[in-house]
């Protein structure tokens, strides 16, 4: 079993990083904002320890205290903190805007690519994973912004106005001390590349265990049939140990790197200062409030570095999601596009196929040298088993997938160069699985339709029978509807397609027809409709039953991709060829 | 608190790790004590122009000891607590899989596999939060906490140390109720992203509508709609989330402005030092997170008994099927299905209806009928998928199936399911199922007799390709004949074809079924198909419908007969050969899986 986790190299982290910020370029006002809120607050922050320091020294320590001096004091103790209240909280929160702001931009770049992109990516990427980058790995991006990102530039600020405190106060002491920085360094680089090995690995064992749970409730019959679960249960548990093992490596190096490692430094740094300034207190006079204010500063130093060690992982886990988002937006499987603005209009709905030939992958071809032609208002079925080539047919004609050789006109016009609009507003979908979406019945019939009006709706579902089973619902029209329609039979969802399809009127019509039973009590009305549907529009009707299709004008048997037999249902029958023979098939059926 | 209860076996079971760990802590909290002291005596004695480098040398020394020691107690609490809890996710997650599997169908039958994963996931991981991180919070607020407050009152004063705190249990009011506040805002922020993730599955799903209509845009724009929504219901969340840091940092402010004032005036009363006064407010810093930890406690607490729980329901239900034995022989014999009635648990409709029939040893029954028939029940009944009810029996060589030692029972079976259930790894390891130390020559017998074989060998990993998700994508006929290899591989007792041969066509049907006519001489063999030519040679042929045998013979017999097996067997054939005919055509004489 293999893992999914991916392990980016340090150059491509900078990378995605880099990326990643580009994205808050446009918010530049909250950005600029946000910024201003974490200088003041941390300088805020550093001014507390900073005034305790004046006090003990100007006036606790000789015990004088004017009142007026102490009132100020108070007052700038009071300002300065309330200061810091009030800017840590907008600093904060406007460190979170900015997060759902950037992910807002990416997530909708990444649908907007959904959009771009063709059917040759979905038939590769499986639905489930295209969800997940916009979904779980944006809001992964969203934790680092407001947890990891907070706390690494809170750290910074932090970490830089300590020193630059300790450097006022005391410049030879503050060299001293940043002999702990390079120490610090070490030991974060050093955890960093032990944890993320043991993390990634751990994640990736975790992984394995759930597939592997999830495949044994699956397949828990099959197990117990064949006496194996003990077997399994061993097997899990090998996993389990070894996940177990690994977390206790991580549980071992945090306790010997993070924390107690940082916080031993930190010991030991005020024996540094109280060494110091002990040994400085023999030759000059020190004063209590400067060794309070340092000790003070080298906590504030310290503690944000626990703090962003701890979200190392949170932040590299971030970036392999940022990552994937990118992979998306830069895939360039995309949909085929329009060549020119070219004010071509679809009058009549002729189409035409000229020596198409097709590949989807580049080496076999599914379609060879195909042409036919569909006169205005006529019917054409295509015909033959699966792989024979009728759904490439209809894949093309709809530019699903783009084609090299050949054309296929409407009106004359290649499709390549008709304005998209056109072809959508002239070409209507039945597609063999009706794809019902979430809403209501009007909702699923007008889709996005702006112009449309109710009576349209209405017009349409009478128009293919589908009035008399929604009339029937308690909410009629208004009725909602679960997710992929499964309140009704495979006949109203079909019939609900039919009604969507017909609305805009369109003048050309694309039928694949079902394949799967249709209840048999809206099997009838189906064939009536799809009878009236056609009538007067260019129909393209991929038939898995023969009997549907026995009026078309003309047939297509296809074989392999190539056109093998011609002609009416009567012709057909005559020449007693491939279609003779399916047409017998079929009618042995019980 | 009833989970600890609850957890009682798991910490008796870890009563050395959790006694050291604790122990490590109240060192960890005496520790922290030491180091506000020494800075307080060293301000002392430089104030006062009391400090000897020898005392320097000698504080300097105690705080590296210190230094080394808190560092050794920490890494080992660490390693104690959290290496514990770990074991007690382990130990958890092995227990449900156990559970798992024992239970029979109709326990997987009523509950989703999500909600069963769901346990082995976040229920087992808020437990062992509970059993680490739940139990150092509480441990670090009554120990640290406990420890630096009667310090702070014995070793400073108890007057400004009660004045200190004034403030401090409004951090606690507080932040648990931002909390509070904070779960409900959380859930309507989850509510709206999974809207989200509902509608960008949806648009996935049905991006060839959005397309075909050109709704692209439209569909883009419901999709910002409810981003929107996601970020706007997420601000709302992040505008109390953002309370937290500062309500802390103004609470901690306002405790140290009074102990600085009040210290202040202490100082200059000479009732403490100045040293003391720094002492204390470094003490006071020390707060904070005990103070935290405990709302935390709660919390976790909380979440790890609902999961405990939830956990400990499964645990405690019990298999329906009874794995009491009265007998230690091993099955072997006719099959008798004395059935009047059986109905599956839970429903009311009567699925087998007076089912009495006697399959001889050795021997090869046939089952035909409809979708729906009850071809699949009779043989879940035999698995003892579900047992039946008093008075009715299946047994083997006139004892009740129940009686036997199911694992024994099981034993005899070589079982291939409709569903050509196949596990993700490589098709060796599938076929070996039964025996994952079988020669690659016994898989291959098996492949073999399957009609697989070749199959096999055109995958460019050959026996070693992975099916599933992450490897090739099998038709349905590769995977029935796989799956009828697993079933052959320990030559069973008897060997069970459940509808296994619907995708594979004619030819290859007629070619397995020879083989193990051949291969299983004097071995039962148990079919059900919908074609009658899977039946054909059997010694037993019944025929079901609606839950009872409408007829029963052997082909010839029921031939003669001319009832519904004879019609369906006619027209089939029929179907059959202009099938033949049309491939022939169609190819030049190959075959479609499929």
């Amino acid at each position: 079993m293999t893992t999914d986790v991916i392990n980016l190299t340090l150059k491509d982290q900078l990378r995605v990083l880099g990326r990643l910020l580009k994205y808050t370029l446009p918010f530049k006002g909250v950005l600029a904002l946000a910024f201003s809120m974490l200088i003041i607050s941390t300088v805020m922050g550093v001014m507390t320890p900073y005034l305790v320091m004046i006090f003990i020294d100007n006036y606790l320590t000789p015990s004088v205290f004017p009142e007026e001096d102490i009132m100020w004091l108070i007052i700038a103790f009071i300002t300065v903190n309330v200061l810091a209240v009030v800017t840590t909280y907008w600093q904060i929160y406007l460190l979170q805007l900015l997060a759902f702001k950037v992910i807002q931009e990416l997530r909708i770049d990444a649908f907007k690519k959904i959009g771009h992109l063709g059917m040759t990516y979905f038939d590769k990427v499986p639905s489930g994973s295209v969800v997940s980058r916009l979904t779980n790995d944006t809001q992964a991006i969203v934790d680092m912004f407001t947890s990891v990102l907070g706390t690494f530039l809170m750290a910074i600020f932090m970490v830089i106005s300590s020193f630059v405190m300790m450097f006022i106060l005391d410049v030879k002491l503050a060299f001293i001390a940043l002999i702990f920085m390079p120490l610090i360094v070490f030991i974060l680089l050093v955890y960093r590349k032990y944890s993320a090995r043991y993390f990634s690995r751990a994640r990736g064992l975790l992984s394995d265990m759930n597939a592997k749970l999830a495949e044994s409730i699956e397949g828990m019959k099959i197990i117990q049939v064949f006496n194996q679960e003990k077997r399994l249960q061993r097997e899990f548990e090998t996993i389990n140990e070894e996940h177990y093992q690994y977390n206790l490596r991580t549980i071992k190096l945090d306790g010997l790197l993070l924390r107690p490692a940082i916080d031993m430094i930190y010991i030991l740094s005020i024996v540094v200062i109280l060494s110091y300034f002990g040994f400085l207190s023999f030759e000059t006079s020190v004063t209590a409030g400067v060794i309070f204010a340092f000790i003070q500063y080298m906590e504030r130093f310290f503690e944000p570095i626990n703090q962003v060690s701890q979200n190392l992982n949170i932040f590299q886990q971030a970036l392999v999601a940022a990552s994937r988002v990118f992979t998306l937006l830069d895939d360039n499987r995309h949909a085929p596009v329009q060549q020119t603005k070219d004010q071509h209009e679809i009058t009549e709905g002729r189409v035409e196929f000229k020596n198409v030939t097709f590949s989807y992958d580049g080496e076999v071809d599914v379609l060879k040298n195909i042409s036919f032609e569909v006169p205005p208002g006529t019917t054409t079925a295509l015909v033959g088993h699966t792989g024979s080539g009728k759904s490439s047919i209809i894949n093309l004609m709809l530019r699903f997938y783009e084609y090299e050789h050949g054309d296929i006109l409407i009106d004359g016009h290649s499709i390549k160069k008709l304005p998209k609009e056109e072809m959508k507003e002239n070409i209507g979908l039945v597609l063999q699985d009706p794809f019902i979406f979430y809403g209501t019945v009007t909702s699923n019939i007008k889709l996005y339709h702006s112009t449309m009006t109710f009576e349209m709706v209405q017009e349409a579902a009478r128009f293919v029978g589908a009035d008399s089973f929604i009339n029937k619902l308690p909410h009629g029209y208004e009725q909602k509807v679960v997710e992929k329609g499964g309140d009704f039979s495979s006949g109203e969802r079909q019939l609900l397609a039919f009604a969507r399809t017909m609305a805009p009127n369109p003048k050309i019509l694309i039928l694949d027809e079902a394949t799967a039973n249709i209840d048999s009590s809206t099997e009838e009305k189906i064939q009536a409709s799809l009878q009236k549907m056609r009538s007067g529009r260019t129909t393209l009707a991929i038939a898995h039953r023969l009997s549907t299709i026995q009026d078309a004008d003309e047939i297509l048997v296809l074989n392999k991709g190539e056109i093998v037999e011609r002609g009416t249902h009567g012709e057909l029958v005559q020449i007693k060829g491939i279609y003779y023979k399916m047409y017998r098939l079929q009618n042995s059926e019980q | 608190m009833r989970v600890f209860k609850n957890l009682g076996w798991f910490f008796k079971l870890e009563k050395k790790s959790y006694i050291i760990g604790l122990f490590m802590l109240v060192l960890v909290a005496l520790m922290e004590l030491v180091p506000p002291q020494v800075i307080g005596r060293v301000i002392d004695r430089i104030t006062t122009e009391t400090l000897t480098s020898n005392t320097l040398v000698l504080f300097g020394v105690l705080l590296i000891f210190v230094a080394v020691l808190t560092y050794i107690f920490r890494f080992f609490w660490r390693v104690m607590i959290f290496g514990a809890s770990n074991r007690l996710g382990r130990t958890l997650r092995e227990q449900l899989f156990e559970k798992y599997s024992k239970m029979s169908p109709s326990f997987f039958g009523k509950r989703r596999t999500g909600d069963l994963m769901a346990h082995a996931t976040n229920d087992i991981n808020a437990v062992q939060m509970t059993a680490g991180a739940g139990i150092l919070t509480i441990a670090d607020s009554v120990i640290t906490g406990g420890a630096v407050l009667i310090t702070m009152a014995l070793t400073v004063s108890p007057k400004l140390t009660l004045i200190a705190m004034i403030p401090l249990p409004f951090m606690v009011i507080l932040t648990s109720w931002y909390g509070s506040i904070l779960s409900r805002l959380f859930r309507v922020a989850q509510a709206a992203f999974s809207s989200l993730n509902d509608k960008t599955q949806e648009s996935v799903a049905g991006i060839k509508v959005t397309k075909t209509f050109g709704y692209e845009d439209e569909d883009l724009k419901d999709f910002t709609n409810l981003s929107d929504d996601v970020v706007k219901k997420n601000l709302k969340v992040a505008k109390i989330d953002a309370l937290f840091d500062p309500t802390i940092t103004a609470i901690i402010a306002i405790s140290y402005f009074l102990s600085i004032f009040f210290g202040a005036r202490m100082v200059v009363a000479d009732e403490i030092s100045l040293g003391q006064l720094v002492t204390f407010t470094t003490y006071l810093g020390m707060m904070v997170w005990p103070l935290l930890a405990l709302g935390w406690f709660f919390n976790l607490v909380e979440r790890g008994k609902a999961s405990y729980d939830r956990i400990e329901e499964i645990m405690n239900t019990r298999s329906e099927i009874s794995t009491k034995i009265s007998t230690n022989s091993i099955p072997s014999g006719d099959i008798t299905f004395n059935v009047s009635d059986f109905s599956f648990p839970g429903e009311d409709e009567v699925s087998l209806r007076n089912i009495h029939f006697t399959l001889k040893e050795g021997k090869t029954l046939g089952i035909v009928g409809r979708t729906g028939s009850g071809k699949s029940s009779i043989i879940r009944l035999l698995l003892r998928e579900f047992d039946t009810d008093p008075g009715n029996s299946v047994s083997i060589n006139g004892i009740d199936i129940k009686q036997y030692d199911i694992k024994k029972l099981r034993g005899l079976f070589g079982y291939v399911p409709q569903d050509n259930f196949l596990f993700s790894t490589t098709i060796r390891n599938n076929i070996a199922f039964i025996n994952p130390d079988a020669s690659l020559e016994q898989v291959q017998e098996a492949a073999d007799l399957s009609y697989i074989h070749q199959d096999i060998t055109a995958f460019p990993e050959g026996y070693d390709t992975v099916v599933g998700e992450r490897g090739v994508s099998l038709s349905g006929g590769q995977k029935q004949r796989i799956s009828i290899a697993r079933a052959l591989m320990n030559n069973p007792e008897i060997l069970i074809l459940d509808d296994s041969l619907s995708a594979v066509d004619a030819e290859t049907e007629t070619a397995i079924l020879s083989n193990i006519e051949q291969n299983r001489a004097g071995k039962t063999n148990i079919i059900t198909a919908h074609r009658m030519s899977a039946v054909r040679n059997a010694d037993l042929i019944i025929v079901m419908e609606n839950g009872r045998i409408i007829e029963q013979g052997t082909h010839s017999s029921l031939t003669k007969a001319r009832g519904w097996y004879y019609e369906t067997f006619k027209a089939q054939s029929l179907r059959r050969d202009l099938t033949k005919e049309l491939d022939e055509t169609l190819e030049g004489g190959g075959n479609h899986d499929d």
